[in-house]
């Protein structure tokens, strides 16, 4: 039953894609992007109540990591693909080692600095990365003959949300999710336990990095066009916003909030102009002072008969 | 040996900012625990509000309107402070909910402010005029720009001033003794909420006055806060969050290590932005208390 309605939905959000065309196409791909990038940050932010700033320069990490092998260097696209997905997490290790030692915001300040580190190395980069205006003109190449263009590249990108969200409800529901919500309910008392706290956060780091790096590389071929201010701070703003505003802790919050608040700015430009980011920023207030939930926490409000 | 004189003076000045950001963190940091990322959005508020006033007010008289600016922006950035405080903050402690509500609630805070004022000003730089002019001034062997004295001479009796409030005043001890222990200070009679008010308030004024004293040298522009912002919480860092010379001295440190950097190591010009994150990554993992260490209870 429960695979019926996987595969439903997966079917769904791919014919919807051969439904939309032109910039409809584009917008909805983009949105696929910021879902997977919602999920795995819920995960880190959420569940395990990590405050990292990280995420988007380990999209940038796996963006630039595939293009750069494959496109600058020439790799065939598989190994470049796994040699960038290793790269981030590799990296996500080597920060989360040191990092995760760190207490409450210092972890933050860390991962900021990280990742104004990555938009430093990315503007300076020169001819590999192509400096502040990125890079253009590539295109995902054919894997075993079979090329993904059109509407069957926006299929793998629904394909990579259904494997996000598979793999971390699996995540959170083990004992490893109930360890993490432990630890951020009470590092202490965890501890006591037999949590192994350190151990936990650097695998729940890493992996939640890594899985960044991937929804990156999939952004990659996206416009076929990367360049450093997307992988910037406003963006990590955005997410954390995404996630306050949808419902801390819960991957059905981290969906309704990126859709929303992706979509939202199409709506309200037109009418308030550069204004909607003030709202976004009241709206984000008050979810913190008076919804702490978020918005799936009003549905669950709504329909108190479907709670466990 | 000219050059690097001049590098002093502009080292100095730049540390004197960063120190100043690094101090209205730790006024509110001290007391609250709360790390407020919206303080670099409140200098560049400061910025605006001093260049509204100047540009209002009949430049370049200066001896009458620049004080009135700086009047201002102390009023009104703190007025701001004590707002947001009263709207956002309070409401969360009251509730006893986790430190990273607030935390949070002022990223979103930080957002309202520097939208607004693209709103209101323009995403175009303002021209902010310096007290002096642009005069260029030597003292003995060190040579500079007027307001690069200035600023030297503002933040070195406002560190003097904060120094003296938290060493000498009973405010400043309610302070400290909050820092050190809330429970036991609040049975003490000291008013939290009175507190985390002022802290926010004073923290506002700081960070505002560090805006309009920046502002002649970079025109205030509203991307100006979030550098202003990571700066500061370098400097706060490096020097330690537990005292206030800390944050002068961490500020100087930063500034020296940028400018001499960027000077004389043979590195291309755009990488020494690096070296503020990588300064700071080094002092979290190696240091993370800082160069000088926070008193004990006594």
């Amino acid at each position: 039953m429960r695979a019926l309605l996987w595969l439903a939905s997966i079917i769904a959000a791919s014919a919807l894609a051969f439904a939309l065309g032109g910039y409809a196409t584009d917008v909805y791909r983009k949105m696929l992007v910021w879902i997977a990038l919602a999920l795995s940050y819920n995960f880190l932010f959420g569940v395990a109540g990590q405050i990292a700033f990280s995420q988007f320069a380990f999209a940038g990490v796996g963006a630039y990591g595939v293009v750069i092998l494959s496109y600058k260097l020439g790799l065939p696209f598989g190994v470049a693909l796994v040699g960038a997905i290793a790269l981030c997490a590799l990296l996500a290790f080597i920060v989360a080692v040191p990092s995760t030692r760190l207490e409450g915001f210092y972890l933050a300040l860390a991962t900021l600095a990280f990742a104004q580190l990555f938009l430093v190395v990315v503007n300076e980069g020169g001819e590999l990365t192509g400096g502040t205006g990125g890079i253009a003109g590539y295109k995902l190449p054919e894997v075993f003959g079979i090329a993904l263009r059109g509407p069957w590249y926006t299929v793998v990108l629904v394909l990579l949300v259904a494997l996000t969200l598979h793999l971390l409800l699996r995540l959170e529901r083990s004992s490893f999710g109930r360890a993490c919500r432990a630890i951020k309910a009470n590092p202490a008392v965890a501890a006591a336990m037999g949590i192994d706290v350190r151990r936990t956060k650097v695998i729940t780091f890493t992996l939640t990095s890594t899985l960044a790096g991937l929804a990156g590389a999939a952004y990659a071929y996206v416009d076929n066009v990367i360049n450093p201010p997307v992988f910037g701070l406003d963006n990590i703003f955005m997410l954390l916003f995404m996630i306050i505003v949808g419902g801390m802790g819960r991957p059905a919050g981290a969906i309704v909030g990126a859709v929303l608040l992706y979509l939202a700015p199409f709506v309200l430009e037109p009418i308030v102009g550069h204004a909607y980011l003030v709202l976004f920023g009241v709206l984000v207030v008050l979810a913190i002072l008076f919804q702490p939930q978020g918005l799936i926490g009003l549905v669950d409000r709504l329909r108190p008969e479907r709670r466990a | 040996m000219d050059d690097f004189l001049e590098l002093t003076v502009s080292a100095m000045a730049s540390g004197c900012i960063y120190g100043l950001m690094a101090l209205a963190y730790l006024i509110v940091l001290r007391p609250t625990s709360i790390i407020n990322f919206a303080i670099g959005e409140w200098a560049a508020t400061g910025a605006f509000v001093g260049v509204g006033m100047l540009s209002t007010l009949a430049w370049p008289h200066f001896e009458g309107p620049y004080i009135l600016a700086v009047v201002a922006v102390v009023v009104v950035l703190g007025l701001l402070g004590w707002v947001v405080e009263r709207l956002t903050v309070r409401p969360l402690l009251r509730r006893g909910a986790a430190v990273t509500s607030p935390i949070l609630a002022l990223l979103g805070v930080l957002v309202i402010f520097r939208e607004s004022l693209t709103l209101i000003y323009g995403a175009d730089p303002l021209p902010s005029p310096p007290p002096f002019g642009f005069r260029r001034i030597e003292i003995g062997p060190f040579a500079g720009a007027s307001q690069q004295f200035f600023i030297i001479a503002v933040t070195l009796s406002l560190f003097v001033a904060v120094w003296l409030f938290f060493e000498r005043t009973v405010w400043g001890r309610a302070f400290e003794a909050v820092a050190l222990n809330r429970r036991a200070a609040a049975l003490m009679g000291i008013n939290l909420g009175r507190v985390t008010a002022l802290a926010f308030a004073a923290g506002a004024s700081v960070a505002g006055l560090a805006g309009l004293l920046m502002s002649p040298l970079t025109s205030a522009h509203y991307m100006m806060g979030l550098p202003l912002a990571i700066q500061g919480f370098t400097a706060l860092v490096i020097g330690g969050v537990g005292r206030v010379e800390g944050a002068l001295l961490g500020g100087l440190i930063l500034a020296f290590v940028e400018q001499l950097g960027a000077r004389y190591l043979p590195i291309p010009s755009g990488l020494t932005l690096a070296f503020p994150f990588a300064l700071l990554i080094l002092f979290l993992l190696l240091r993370p208390t800082g160069l000088i260490a926070p008193r004990e209870a006594r």
